[in-house]
């Protein structure tokens, strides 16, 4: 392979990458894969991964009076160091191959964020007790009925005094969990929460007590409405909601919570 | 080589090519979707593409980060600038250098190839390994997240100095290697002694602006393509492991005060995330792991993990390597139990 080839390739894939990242962004599929913070940074990486993509494929006009790889770099004499060392690597197959599988995999694998086939890697972190003692607050003042998942278990967590939630009607979206521990008429309603990216995302979950539980497959996207109990699971103390209302939904924009 | 395949390429306008490949991308990336469903690829396979394009795709702006910045150091400062500011000798070269991320803030993935391009430049063994080591940690950005995530507090002090300690003490350690050449794979990335050429710069006619952004975006690009690899079978090593490894048992293995260090050692390894973020990440954590275990992985994780191990390899001769995992193992290992030997009250 030619050095001027090479450029095209490396150009193409840079653009490519750009270009995946982009409909990622415009699809909002990219929460799928990292926490809504770091979406900026993905801008700036398209444009970036854009700006160097062009460039290397400016390269190859640019060097269009050379011949190949042999660059004496008359105007650029560093580009000589990096002519040879591209030349060097360019025959090796690997190099190109590796950067092509997450387009390949992005492509291949239809694109879906995690769901509750996750949770036998993951677990569920129903207690989530060191989400109450960071720097996140808990927001006691917060209507009842507008708190989510993550919400609902940083009271629990919390120190405060039970009785002050205890009893109020909670109203959660989140996915259909049937976690093995939980008797009949009992499913764990859940959500993903990620702090970076899909690799450190760890289940949260609020038990669900509804007669017609077992009707509900997993990974169904559901609304819970009614009051707030505690229970006990392994030790752990555990929001409860006696279902009044279980709903289908379609899956949120959202999936995900970001503490 | 190959003189008449590319005479005929050049005929062909490349600018219409790459059009055309682009739109045609952005055709097969709209349609595959509705070729292939995800009962044909499996859900296993499902939740490990997740995971791996989640790691890839917050990885790619830093590792951009890094190498441009390397490019950066390529195409705007010359080898007199580094080398008149760096110190040659060992502790004042690992000071140094272990400090030198305040001024590039690289996570774990863009500072192996700075480094790589520093040795280039002339810096020494102790200040490069130290700025390895270190620069994950002491920068402005991990600085604030950390400080975001556990505030101005003692885990902070602990991290911050922790790491400048380690990356200070190896990068002594390493000031028995004289030259960048015993450890790099490549002779090429050694930096030729100012002495052979003595005083003047070579005779290189000064560039403008326009094509030091050029030669910079140049060296990002193909820097990328060399590093991006080793991101992308780290990614995909953490991901499969992730997958086949429920974390459950992982973090049921210990919560004592000797094995909650070591669970969190190869949960920093495991996880690979990027130092910029492992502060909030292992926030879900502290509840149920001992203080020591919690610092010993904020300050091993951005040293060593897959995707860095790998990247090492890619640069470093294998002994190399081989140190630069076991002394910060060895260390944070130590001072992980240390801390838990204070805080806790004896082992």
């Amino acid at each position: 392979m030619t050095l001027r080839l090479y450029r095209l390739f490396q150009g193409l894939v840079l653009l490519f990458l750009g270009i995946f990242l982009l409909v990622k962004i415009v699809s909002g599929k990219l929460i799928w894969y990292i926490n809504q913070r770091f979406v900026p940074l993905t801008v700036l990486a398209v444009i970036a991964l854009a700006v160097i993509g062009v460039t290397l494929l400016d390269e190859i006009r640019r060097t269009a009076g050379n011949q190949g790889p042999h660059l004496e770099g008359q105007d650029h004499p560093q580009d000589e160091e990096e002519a040879r060392d591209g030349h060097e690597h360019a025959p090796s197959r690997w190099r190109l191959v590796l950067i092509l599988i997450p387009l390949a995999i992005g492509i291949l694998v239809p694109a879906q964020p995690l769901t509750a086939d996750a949770m036998n890697s993951k677990g569920v972190n129903a207690s989530a007790p060191a989400l109450a003692s960071g720097s996140s607050v808990v927001k006691f003042d917060q209507a009842a009925d507008e708190r989510n998942i993550l919400d609902w278990l940083r009271l629990f967590g919390s120190k405060d005094d039970p009785g002050t939630y205890l009893g109020q009607d909670a109203n959660v979206i989140g996915f259909v969990y049937h976690d093995p521990r939980l008797k009949d008429g009992q499913f764990l309603v859940s959500r993903f929460a990620l702090v970076c990216c899909a690799a450190d995302a760890f289940a949260v979950g609020m038990v669900v007590e509804w007669p017609q539980s077992a009707a509900l497959p997993n990974d169904q996207w559901v609304k819970v409405k009614g009051p707030v109990e505690a229970i006990n699971l392994e030790d752990q103390k555990l929001p409860l909601i006696q279902a009044k209302l279980v709903e289908p939904v379609k899956i949120p924009d959202q999936p995900y919570l970001f503490p | 080589m190959m003189a008449s395949s590319t005479q005929s390429r050049s005929r062909i306008r490349p600018w219409v090519i790459v059009i055309l490949s682009c739109i045609l991308f952005l055709i097969v990336l709209s349609q595959m979707p509705s070729v292939i469903s995800l009962s044909q690829v499996g859900k296993k396979m499902g939740v490990f593409a997740t995971v791996f394009l989640g790691i890839f795709i917050e990885a790619v702006p830093f590792l951009l980060l890094g190498t441009i910045s390397s490019g950066f150091v390529e195409a705007f400062l010359n080898q007199s600038q580094i080398t008149r500011v760096i110190p040659r000798k060992a502790v004042g070269g690992a000071l140094t250098g272990s400090m030198m991320g305040l001024a590039f803030p690289v996570c774990e993935c863009g500072v192996v190839p700075l480094t790589r391009r520093l040795f280039s430049k002339g810096l020494t063994v102790s200040a490069g390994i130290a700025f390895l080591l270190a620069a994950p940690v002491i920068n402005p950005i991990v600085i604030f997240s950390t400080a975001a995530a556990f505030g101005w507090g003692w885990m902070l002090v602990g991290r911050v100095g922790l790491t400048l300690v380690m990356a200070v003490v190896i990068g002594i350690i390493f000031s028995v290697v004289k030259s960048p050449s015993a450890i790099l794979l490549s002779p090429k990335w050694v930096y030729k002694d100012p002495l052979e050429n003595p005083m003047t710069p070579p005779a290189v006619p000064r560039k403008s602006f326009m094509e030091k952004f050029h030669q910079m975006a140049v060296i990002a690009g193909d820097e990328f393509f060399e590093m991006g690899r080793f991101l992308v079978l780290g990614a995909a090593i953490a991901a499969g492991m992730q997958t086949l490894i429920p974390q459950r048992v992982m973090l049921q293995l210990g919560h004592g005060p000797i094995t909650s260090v070591l669970v969190m050692l190869a949960l920093a390894v495991i996880l690979s995330i990027c130092s910029t973020v492992d502060a909030f990440v292992v926030l879900g954590f502290v509840g149920t792991f001992s203080p020591g275990a919690i610092l010993a992985f904020l300050i091993f994780g951005p040293m060593v993990d897959i995707k860095t191990t790998i990247m090492y390899f890619s640069v470093f001769k294998k002994r190399t390597v081989l140190y630069l995992i076991l002394l910060p193992l060895l260390m944070s290992l130590l001072a992980g139990l240390a801390i838990n030997a204070f805080a806790l009250g004896g082992i």
